[in-house]
């Protein structure tokens, strides 16, 4: 444990003269109330991009970070999709892992203890196959300690049969998510899908069935081909888009979605830096989550958050509600 | 908890050698102490976004004790900018990740078994694993063998090496696996032989199979394309007879060939 990058700006920070007379704007506050919940900054793991924290723990402290939302949950274990399941394209990658998992009832006896450990927010990104299965995996989460909020996956595109099949249709969007509603009283987030014409239909849709908050954007059906062998690179042929790329097609769902629904939102798609979540969090997001980028540095969340924190001091903002949703649009 | 894994690795030197390898040293000294053959690193080609994901590369050595040696081959996009990164500069390398080989016991006899650009590792463990080591060493032509240095490095770490060609350039005409199968027949004592193979997914159960019918032990290592090297993107999976997957990085890279389920891995190739 010798001189690395990390022990150095760990003592800088300590012994900054700015940080020795806390002024409100030398220390500004982070901390947020997402649809109920305190978070201690906005600043949260995307789904499926940080295993079930404990994977992470090595590199992040997570105390630190606002929330962890794990890997999708389905009521049996699932199996995924055949390899290939990933490949890079320009600036993201594809990815079609099928939503493997071990159920409902390992990650609450194996993952959550674990997670009950740090004093974070513990969201639980949950799907299904049919009604049932979501509404069953809902009432599992509902009596187990340390969860704060459910995040329901209405949108992967990997799966045939449930996942984006309810998030492009209106009408399943809203039965599912009412149905789930009334089976859990935890705090329910919809996690829309984006490969849909007007996100603002799902949006609403979200907040009629009961909702409590919503993420978007879950990733964007996308497909490459190798010309040389004629195949698609990905044995599933089709995959979900996330990383850089998908940036500003997220930054512009989320500034639709904050303008029609009064839901408070968490942004994702694309972040690795605290520049990108200010994109976010001026458009409208109360919170953001860091995805892909924790696969090209482990520390990609303390990274945003370092980065959200520098720059409100640079801009002499003092508290995060001076930001959200205050993009200038005209 | 600064993490005594994610590195910012210095360059030392970076040179080619031959047959479309690179040699680059890169100082990492908590990472070159506790690396062992067959575990690998994910290294970042720029800190640019384009290309995103760093790039899985198996330690070929350990230097000093302070550095770690990686050889690879150029084959695409990340490859070819990692090409222009200067001695001096200093990339960023998670590592050493995933089980490496089975340490190889006092009595055994590693029998190393390498295809196209899967000799590094093995590289490493043949410097781990002592003089009694036989190496095997496949490739279409002579030209796509591994560099010049690097056989005639295996072959003062090792006690054989044999190679084969299919148009027969170099060695042997033939597949390793032939020669392989071959040295296996005419070998009386076969009780202290342990395979270690890496290479193509098609060489790898071919390796397996021979190992079966010699009830040999046998542990393969399974490049499957990666994204996060930490067992949380689920990307690299590898069928398990046992039905479902395990992930490369994590439970693997190296695998007890008998745990895999080749049917289905050659099944997939073939596919594609
Ligand atoms: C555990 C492990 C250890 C490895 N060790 C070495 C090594 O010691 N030396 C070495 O030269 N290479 C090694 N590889 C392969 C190396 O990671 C790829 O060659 C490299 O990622 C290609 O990057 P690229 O951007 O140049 O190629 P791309 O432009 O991404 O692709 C070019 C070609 O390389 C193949 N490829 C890409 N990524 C991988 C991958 N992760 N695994 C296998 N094939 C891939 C593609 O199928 C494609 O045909 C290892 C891979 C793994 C998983
Ligand atoms: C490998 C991988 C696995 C994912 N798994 C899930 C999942 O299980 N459930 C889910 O709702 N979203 C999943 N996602 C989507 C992410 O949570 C996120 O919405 C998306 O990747 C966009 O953010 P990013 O660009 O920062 O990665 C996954 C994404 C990736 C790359
Ligand atoms: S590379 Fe991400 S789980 Fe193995």
């Amino acid at each position: 444990m010798r001189k690395t990058k990390d022990n150095k700006s760990a003592i800088r920070k300590e012994t900054r003269p700015d940080r020795i007379g806390k002024s409100a704007i030398e220390s500004p506050d982070l901390s947020i109330d997402f649809a109920g919940i305190k978070l201690k900054n906005p600043v949260l793991t995307a789904s499926g991009t940080f295993g079930y924290g404990e994977e992470f723990a090595e590199f992040v402290d997570l105390n630190k970070l606002g929330g962890v939302i794990v890997k999708g949950i389905s009521l049996k274990p699932i199996k995924g999709n055949p390899p290939p399941r990933i490949w890079e394209t320009p600036s993201g990658m594809l990815n079609a892992i099928g939503l493997e998992n071990p159920g409902v009832d390992v990650f609450l006896n194996e993952k959550m203890p674990y997670l009950r450990k740090y004093d974070t927010a513990v969201f639980v990104n949950m799907f299904g196959y049919s009604l049932e299965e979501y509404v069953g995996v809902a009432e599992r989460l509902d009596g187990a300690q340390g969860i704060s909020g459910i995040e329901v996956n209405i949108s992967c595109p990997n799966v045939k049969a449930g996942g984006m099949a309810f998030g492009t249709d209106l009408r399943a969007t809203f039965e599912l998510l009412s149905a789930v509603r009334k089976a859990t009283r935890l705090p329910l987030i919809a996690k829309l899908s984006p490969n849909v014409t007007d996100v603002t239909a799902f949006a609403r849709a979200a907040a009629d069935a009961g909702c409590d908050g919503l993420s978007l954007i879950n990733t964007l059906l996308g497909m490459a081909i190798d010309v040389r062998c004629r195949k698609p690179r990905l044995a599933n042929c089709t995959g979900g888009l996330s990383g850089p790329a998908i940036r500003p097609v997220a930054v512009r769902m989320v500034w639709q979605a904050a303008r029609s629904v009064s839901l408070p939102i968490i942004g994702m798609g694309g972040i690795v830096t605290g520049e990108d979540a200010m994109e976010f969090l001026l458009a409208g997001a109360s919170a953001v989550a860091v995805g892909t980028a924790n696969f090209i540095n482990p520390r990609a969340t303390l990274d945003v958050l370092d980065g959200i924190e520098g720059f409100m001091r640079e801009q002499k903002i003092a508290d995060l509600r001076e930001i959200i949703g205050k993009v200038d649009a005209g | 908890m600064p993490s005594n894994r994610l590195h910012r690795a210095l360059i030392v030197s970076h040179k080619p050698v031959g047959r479309g390898y690179y040699r680059l040293v890169l100082k990492a000294p908590e990472a070159a102490r506790s690396a062992l053959p067959g575990q690998f690193v994910m290294l970042r080609v720029s800190d640019t976004l384009d290309p995103l994901l760093a790039r899985p590369f198996g330690i070929s050595a350990v230097i000093s004790r302070s550095s770690l040696e990686i050889l690879y081959r150029v084959v695409g996009k990340g490859t070819t900018m990692l090409t222009t990164a200067k001695a001096g500069q200093s990339l960023s390398l998670l590592g050493p990740l995933g089980k490496g080989f089975p340490r190889p016991e006092k009595k055994t006899v590693p029998v190393l078994v390498a295809g196209g650009s899967g000799f590094p590792p093995l590289h490493f463990l043949a410097q781990r694993a002592g003089s009694r080591t036989h190496l095997f060493l496949g490739a279409r032509n002579k030209e796509c063998l591994p560099p010049a240095d690097i056989v005639r490095s295996f072959k003062e770490l090792a006690d054989k090496v044999h190679i084969a060609t299919d148009d027969g350039s170099a060695g042997q005409q033939g597949t390793s696996t032939d020669i392989l199968d071959a040295f296996l027949t005419k070998t009386e004592r076969r009780e202290h032989l342990v395979l270690y193979a890496c290479g193509p997914h098609a060489m790898l159960a071919a390796v397996s199979k021979i190992a079966a019918e010699h009830a040999i032990p046998c542990y393969v290592s399974m490049e499957e394309r990666m994204a996060c090297g930490l067992g949380a993107c689920m990307g690299c999976s590898v069928p398990m007879k046992a039905g479902g997957y395990k992930r490369a990085c994590k439970e693997g890279p190296v695998f007890d060939s008998r745990e895999i389920d080749w049917s289905e891995q050659v099944l997939l190739k073939l596919k594609r």
